[in-house]
């Protein structure tokens, strides 16, 4: 044994093996457009080196429905139906910027009752949003149990949100000028409407108080866990001036340390008589992101309970003419989605319907970042940091 | 001298012990998962949920049969049947009473060990039989997963091999009830951490399950697989993860034994005994996987030969100092 | 407090640029094509407007196909639009250009905001307009061999075509109130 390692000359057979490169083919891996984590049917064309990622070109579409040219065939009211389903998860979210940037155009504005009802609402959506991303996130990371929780207290917040409109997803509750009366509450021409269902302040308070359970019982039973942290911390570093660069928004921008939330900067909602913090992440790693949604989801249940509160009483529409036509002009009008900035360009030539309506999704901007995120990370971590961008394909693709 | 009855009546003890064995670890996983989750399927429906299970054997009977076009036919089709037999063989040698063992043998220990490994390569060429990216790469992760927890695994046991001086599972028992106390609190505490550790990776569950990955790589090797094929390896998996439980409880729990009991009554209450303590060891399982997220591929390749292996090594030096000295 | 209420701000754009509108709270920038990307830099750099928000354009045409055709004749162009904003007190901005149907084409932004790179896969898509040193200015949404540009005005609806619009009643009244009912 000594004879043959004491040779000199020859290295050793291990030695010899490990100083060889092998040269390696990359493989293109199709994630999607089905597969369990891509949220539907976004695709990444990946090139990886076994588990290393060297390349990601994202492949859209499969959710393309034209809603840009859709709303230039129909009239204004028409248009809060299509807006609804853009960002299914939070379906009352869509309408408040289309409305607020119409009624902006034709110079009305809602009753004070009817705004604090679009805030209620609005910060509602945002929670239903949050509880899919939490649930669905763990899910990604691999921990199983937080999606039924996450879904058994959205339930709660979508009952709310039924009870108040008629629907779960797509509520179409918003009308320019105000909001529709609650479902089942009779005509609007009839005095006394009774706009809000009976029970409704004391059956939000309750939710509120579950909400707030249901953030603490998440924050002990994911955030808690080290393992979450070893698969999140230091993972998927969004710089801010990337961030800024590529027009991400929302929790994502706040996670990389910039503060700044639209709803401090809007004029159609009444946030500013309401106290409650902007969190805002340090690292804007997956970790930040995911644990600026779950306290975003705190204060927009304390926005809630002031809003009840402080609810004012008075009608729910301001008087609009029968057929609504918007003069001409054009408004950008954006405001806080619970995934970032949404924004509707209303241009109107005066018609019936919009000549041409931009609509800014924040999904879209948000996953446009990917290619440049990805770049080198290992395939796990690309499901990671995918789910923490928290996008619905309907905004992505409209 | 081998008997036809005999190897017969061996074998009967083996396949009711086995198979009762996967049908109890998938009503507690099931039931534990739908208590944390408040699913209220397995909890409510049908007998309180107790025959979920054969709702879901039913349910893959019913599926049909896919071989998809690409696949390497022979290999595709054999894989399940690899793992499950290779789960079978573990089964052999856990005794679960000091007469009901399939086979006492002299080198227990090893041959558990070493038939534990083999279902590494059913995995593996189920993976790249599959003709599938993400089946490869499930199996891949698989076998460099097995690779790495092998070891841990293996270095855990000489420590209670070590403290026994013998690696007949029967003998080890026997060493527990004349010491008075189990291994697991007699020396070898860290040894059963690292045991149950590297076990709950060799079952490849949570927070192990990368070969899996749900989320990550659609179903790993069982993406492919679907109906009867799917089941077998469903089954292999519950099987696996009790006979794995079976093999902690003898070796650092006692086994069969339990103080207090009459010696010469152990045939009667020693299955009970076992099962409790293999459920026991089940439910904390249960408990992990429906709590905790799934590591990366490289943390847990760092904790098996960072963590784990150093300090199994650790374990068997006290060990033997321990030996030497008293 | 509105985004472009901010008279400072405001202020500041109307004395650096030329033609400045604001209407309906929403501040825009007109120039000419040539100075396209160089007034992204001057935003970016001199107002820190380094939020790129979105990018898109208009179709202006008098004979549509869809909708209404605007109020008053225009000379049928495309209008190319983007919007910036920074993050610290949220003030916004829109920069508008017009640029020939014929041979649309515009120098990419994707030098100044390397975000613009999907916004104007998108138009280029949707109206078939040029971006020049883009790098890879292929289809976003529709199929490789789809053809035609479908936010053009002049490209059809199908579902349009089949029941038009706007019509005098889009909606049908229920059997019994006859077919007078509908907004």
């Amino acid at each position: 044994m000594d004879d043959i390692l004491n040779t000199g000359n020859v290295p050793y057979i291990s030695e010899a093996s490990v100083s060889v490169e092998i040269e390696t083919e990359d493989m293109t891996l199709n994630i999607g457009p089905q597969h369990p984590s891509t949220h539907g049917v976004l695709r990444l064309v990946a090139k990886v080196d076994g588990e290393k990622i060297s390349s990601v070109e994202p492949v859209l579409g499969y959710m393309h429905r034209g809603y840009e040219k859709l709303a230039e065939v129909r009239t204004y009211p028409q248009i809060t139906t299509l807006v609804n389903r853009i960002d299914w998860v939070s379906g009352f979210a869509n309408e408040i910027p289309f409305i607020a940037a119409t009624e902006k155009l034709m110079e009305i504005e809602a009753p004070e009752r009817a705004k604090h009802i679009r805030l209620i609402l609005t910060e509602m959506a945002r929670i239903a949003s949050h509880f899919v991303f939490n649930g669905a996130y763990a899910l990604e990371i691999g921990a199983l149990t937080p999606i039924f929780l996450a879904m058994e207290d959205r339930e709660r917040i979508l009952d709310l949100i039924e009870s108040v409109t008629g629907g779960r997803f797509h509520p179409n509750f918003n009308r320019i000028g105000g909001v529709k009366p609650a479902a089942g509450s009779g005509p609007t021409t009839k005095k006394n409407v009774q706009d809000l269902p009976a029970g409704f302040y004391q059956e939000t308070r309750d939710a509120m108080e579950k909400v707030l359970e249901a953030v603490e019982r998440m924050e002990d039973l994911v955030g808690g866990n080290e393992v979450f942290k070893a698969r999140t911390k230091g993972v998927g570093i969004i710089s801010k001036e990337l961030a800024e660069e590529y027009g991400v928004s929302g929790p994502i921008l706040r996670a990389s340390g910039v503060k700044f939330d639209l709803r401090t900067q809007t004029d159609f909602l009444p946030y500013d008589k309401f106290e409650y913090e902007i969190p805002v992440g340090e690292n804007g790693d997956c970790y930040d992101r995911w644990y600026v949604r779950l306290l975003e989801m705190r204060e927009s249940a304390k926005i809630i309970l002031q809003a009840i509160d402080s609810m004012p009483s008075g009608p729910l529409q301001t008087k609009v003419p029968k057929v609504i036509k918007v003069p001409k002009g054009r408004s950008y009008v954006r405001t806080e989605n619970p995934k970032g900035e949404m924004g509707y360009y209303v241009i109107s030539e005066g018609g019936l319907g919009p000549y041409r309506l931009k609509i800014r999704t924040p999904s879209f901007s948000n996953i446009s970042i990917l290619p440049v995120l990805l770049e080198g990370q290992l395939l796990p971590d690309l499901i990671a940091i995918m789910g923490s961008l928290d996008f619905v394909l309907g905004d992505v693709d409209r | 001298m081998i008997d036809g009855s005999q190897i017969l009546v061996t074998a009967g003890i083996v396949l009711a012990f086995a198979l009762n064995g996967a049908v109890i670890f998938t009503i507690l996983d099931v039931k534990g998962a739908s208590w944390m989750q408040r699913r209220p399927g397995p909890l409510h429906v049908g007998l309180r949920g107790f025959i979920f299970p054969l709702a879901e054997i039913i349910k893959f009977f019913q599926k049909e049969d896919i071989t998809p076009t690409n696949v390497d036919a022979p290999v595709f089709k054999w894989a399940p049947a690899y793992v499950l037999a290779s789960v079978f063989g573990l089964f052999v040698v856990v005794p679960i009473s000091p007469t009901l063992v399939g086979s006492d043998l002299e080198l227990g220990v090893f041959y558990l060990l070493a038939i534990s490994s083999l279902s590494t390569l059913g995995v593996l060429t189920a993976g790249w039989s599959s003709a599938n990216k993400y089946s490869l790469m499930g199996g891949i992760r698989a076998a460099g997963q097995l690779i790495a927890y092998e070891l841990p695994l293996i270095l855990s046991v000489v420590g209670v091999v070590i403290q026994a001086e013998t690696m007949s599972l029967v003998g080890i028992v026997e060493k527990q009830i004349e010491f008075g106390l189990p291994f697991a609190l007699s020396g070898q505490g860290l040894a059963f951490l690292i045991f149950m550790i590297a076990a709950t990776a060799e079952m490849m569950r949570v927070p192990f399950d990368m070969p899996i990955g749900e989320s990550e790589l659609v179903s790993g090797f069982l993406t492919e697989y679907s109906g009867v094929r799917f089941l077998i390896f469903y089954i292999a998996e519950y099987m696996n993860m009790f006979v794995l439980c079976a093999v902690a409880s003898t070796l650092f729990l006692g086994g069969y034994h339990v103080p207090l009991l009459p010696p010469e009554w152990v045939n009667f209450y020693g299955p009970v005994v076992l099962i409790t303590k293999t459920v026991l060891l089940g439910f904390i399982l249960v408990l992990v996987r429906w709590s905790f997220p799934r590591f990366r591929e490289d943390q847990l390749q760092n904790l098996a030969w960072k963590v784990l292996i150093p300090l199994s090594l650790l374990n068997i030096l006290i060990t033997s100092i321990m030996k030497v000295v008293f | 407090m509105n985004p472009s209420s901010n008279a400072e701000f405001i202020e500041s754009i109307s004395t650096r640029f030329s033609n400045v509108e604001n209407e309906f709270d929403t501040l825009k920038i007109k120039v000419k094509p040539e100075e396209w990307v160089e007034t992204a830099k001057i935003l970016k750099e001199e107002f820190q407007l380094t939020y790129f928000s979105w990018l898109s354009a208009i179709d202006w045409e008098n004979e549509v196909s869809v909708g209404d055709p605007p109020k008053e004749s225009v000379s049928p162009h495309f209008e190319i639009v983007f919007c910036l904003s920074e993050s610290i007190e949220g003030n916004i901005v829109l920069v508008s250009t017009e640029i020939e149907k014929e041979d649309a084409m515009i120098p990419s932004l994707i030098e100044v905001f390397a975000g613009s790179n999907w916004h104007e896969r998108e138009a280029y898509e949707m109206f078939g307009i040029e971006f020049n040193n883009h790098p890879n200015l292929t289809k976003m949404y529709l199929p490789d061999d789809y053809e035609g540009n479908p936010m053009l005005k002049s490209f059809e609806l199908i579902s349009r075509e089949v029941k038009p619009w706007p019509g005098e009643v889009d909606v049908e009244g229920m059997p019994e109130n006859g077919s007078k009912e509908g907004n």
